[in-house]
């Protein structure tokens, strides 16, 4: 399955025409504009950036760091170290107290509340608890990423089979998410953040709640998604697959950039 | 197709929170039902009213023991207001002339045929050049010794005492039940609110997706406000079913059966299909203003 996956997401990347054919509409250009453009390469930008939560609970402390477009980067550190505050200025949910943040050549600082969910449609977001809706099938689930960005059912009925096929769900898709084992349905939810061919995917804990086999699975699938070109931001504290892959490591700790390597392993953060 | 995705969203979440629906559905029925019983009753009092308005001519009742030179002598007085420019045209009506007239107006003229003589009065239909000055020309008209003191209005009858009750009561029927209806309205939009309310909350997953996955604010709201617009208008329109077996059944054979005024008076009130279109239309904006409140409220997008 996974030549056969490489082969369509490596197509996929190469020719994004099938994804423009249709839906000449207003909408479908403003989307287009949105799309993200990391002029100078860099996918993501921080300067300096500090998030206080109210008075002296600091988030993020004076964190600069860039990530070209193409990357694939781990981002741990203990719980309430920052990996949160991060996902959470990437997508825009708050602004940063301090500091630059730009994603694809946009400075959100200065992007206003209206341009937000074009932002989001340039992100692909993957969480812990998969974020699926209960009361429908995994094509459904699937397909509501595309109908609420107001994709037209042509292209939807077409991408979603797609998707699915890629990430091995083609057999599942008339099933509900609780007949699915956890790293089925967080397979499920990679296929939703993926079906629009974000340049960024996030994936906050993707494999919090799997068991080891499993997550390696989730990692593979989420390492073949970087080859096509999508820059990969994975914040987690399971450390053997850290180790085991060898990509950069952004360490924060207490809100601090404690380490910033390359082909890195998890360990040194913690003692 | 996505006004479609919005309908289906909207179905989907009112299948999901069936009970509060229907609660929001009642409420708008009860307002609807209420409203639309108050329109038409307030139509037909306000077209009674405006109908006793135009009815401005000055009755003056001749006693039947009158000589025929008193008579003589207040239709010339009577003449000569209207050479004054007071009047503008009288009529005489003898007993007679009344009686063939008021049987006009009776279901069953039969009943006349019971009387042993003719108990109406002869009159001048006096017809006053402006409204206003109805109480002059009486004033001037009092003089006469012909005049019927027994009659309503010392046997000079005009519309003004008449008219001002019926404006009065009219009035407070509208206050009324303008105040009922507000209360009622307000009801149905909080209720319908609270549906929306708990409408988001259950899917509050949904709406977490969506502005993940970025579907704009619009695109969030509008489900919600169909939602709410559906529960309005399904309230509205059984409302409308009701109100109708309700003038099949009670209305229409009261108004054919009756002998009170409300045969022979031209009346008249809103025609049923109006008032349905109204009262549905009614029904959709409660709806829509329910939730739009409380979108703003509960749901930042």
């Amino acid at each position: 399955m996974s030549t056969d996956a490489d082969a369509q997401l490596n197509s996929e990347s190469e020719s994004p025409a099938p994804a423009r054919r249709t839906g000449r509409t207003a909408e479908r250009r403003i989307d287009r504009r949105s799309i993200l453009r990391p002029g100078d390469g860099s996918m993501v930008i921080f300067d300096g950036v500090t998030k206080r939560y109210g008075e002296d609970v600091v988030g993020l402390d004076n964190i600069s760091l860039s990530i070209d477009a193409g990357e694939f980067v781990f981002l741990v550190g203990p719980s309430g170290s920052g990996k949160s505050t991060f996902i959470r200025l990437l997508i825009k949910e708050m602004d940063a107290s301090e500091g630059t943040v730009i994603v694809g050549g946009r400075d959100l600082g200065k992007m206003g509340r209206s341009k937000v969910p074009y932002l989001r449609r340039g992100i692909g977001c993957v969480f812990q608890d998969f974020k699926l809706l209960p009361g429908r099938t995994i094509y459904e689930n699937v397909a509501y990423a595309l109908e609420v960005t107001g994709d037209a059912p042509k292209s939807i009925r077409r991408k979603v089979p797609e998707i699915l096929a890629l990430t091995g769900l083609s057999d599942k898709s008339d099933r509900l998410p609780n007949e699915l084992s956890g790293g089925e349905q967080q397979r499920v939810s990679i296929a939703r953040a993926f079906v629009n061919h974000p340049r960024l995917l996030i994936a906050d804990e993707p494999t919090g709640n799997l068991d080891p086999d499993t997550s390696i699975g989730i990692m593979q699938l989420l390492y073949r998604i970087n080859r096509t070109g999508t820059t990969v931001v994975m914040a987690t504290h399971d450390r053997d697959l850290v180790d085991k892959m060898q990509m950069r490591v952004i360490a924060l700790e207490g809100g601090k950039l404690v380490r910033d390597e390359r082909s890195a392993s998890y360990a040194t953060v913690e003692p | 197709m996505r006004l479609g995705f919005f309908f289906r969203e909207a179905i989907r979440s009112i299948k999901a929170n069936v009970a509060i629906s229907v609660a929001a559905i009642v409420t708008v029925m009860i307002a609807v039902f209420i409203l639309g019983t108050f329109i038409p009753s307030y139509l037909y009092v306000q077209s009674t009213v405006n109908q006793q308005k135009s009815r401005l001519d000055i009755q003056v009742y001749v006693a039947d023991a009158a000589p025929q030179s008193q008579v003589a002598a207040l239709q010339a007085q009577i003449v000569a207001l209207q050479s004054q420019g007071l009047i503008k045209s009288f009529s005489f009506i003898s007993k007679t002339d009344a009686l063939n007239q008021f049987k006009a107006r009776l279901n069953d003229p039969s009943i006349l045929t019971l009387l042993p003589n003719n108990p109406l009065p002869a009159s001048f239909d006096v017809r006053p050049a402006d409204p206003a000055k109805d109480g002059q020309i009486a004033t001037a008209l009092r003089t006469s010794h012909a005049i019927d003191t027994t009659m309503p209005g010392n046997g000079i009858s005009y519309a003004e005492t008449t008219t001002n009750r019926l404006l009065t009561i009219a009035q407070f029927i509208q206050y009324a039940g303008l105040v009922l209806i507000a209360i009622l309205l307000v009801a149905a939009i909080l209720l319908i609110g609270n549906t929306i309310r708990l409408s988001i909350f259950a899917r509050r997953r949904e709406v977490e997706v969506m502005r993940l996955v970025g579907a704009t604010n619009w695109f969030i709201r509008w489900p919600f406000i169909i939602e709410g617009i559906i529960c309005g208008v399904v309230g509205a329109a059984i409302s409308v079913v009701i109100l109708w077996i309700a003038k099949i059944l009670v209305v229409d054979p009261y108004v054919s059966t009756s002998t009170g005024g409300l045969t022979r008076d031209s009346a008249t009130t809103i025609g049923f299909g109006t008032l349905a279109v109204i009262l549905i239309v009614a029904g959709g904006a409660v709806g829509a203003v329910g939730s739009g409140f409380t979108l703003r409220r509960f749901l930042k997008v």
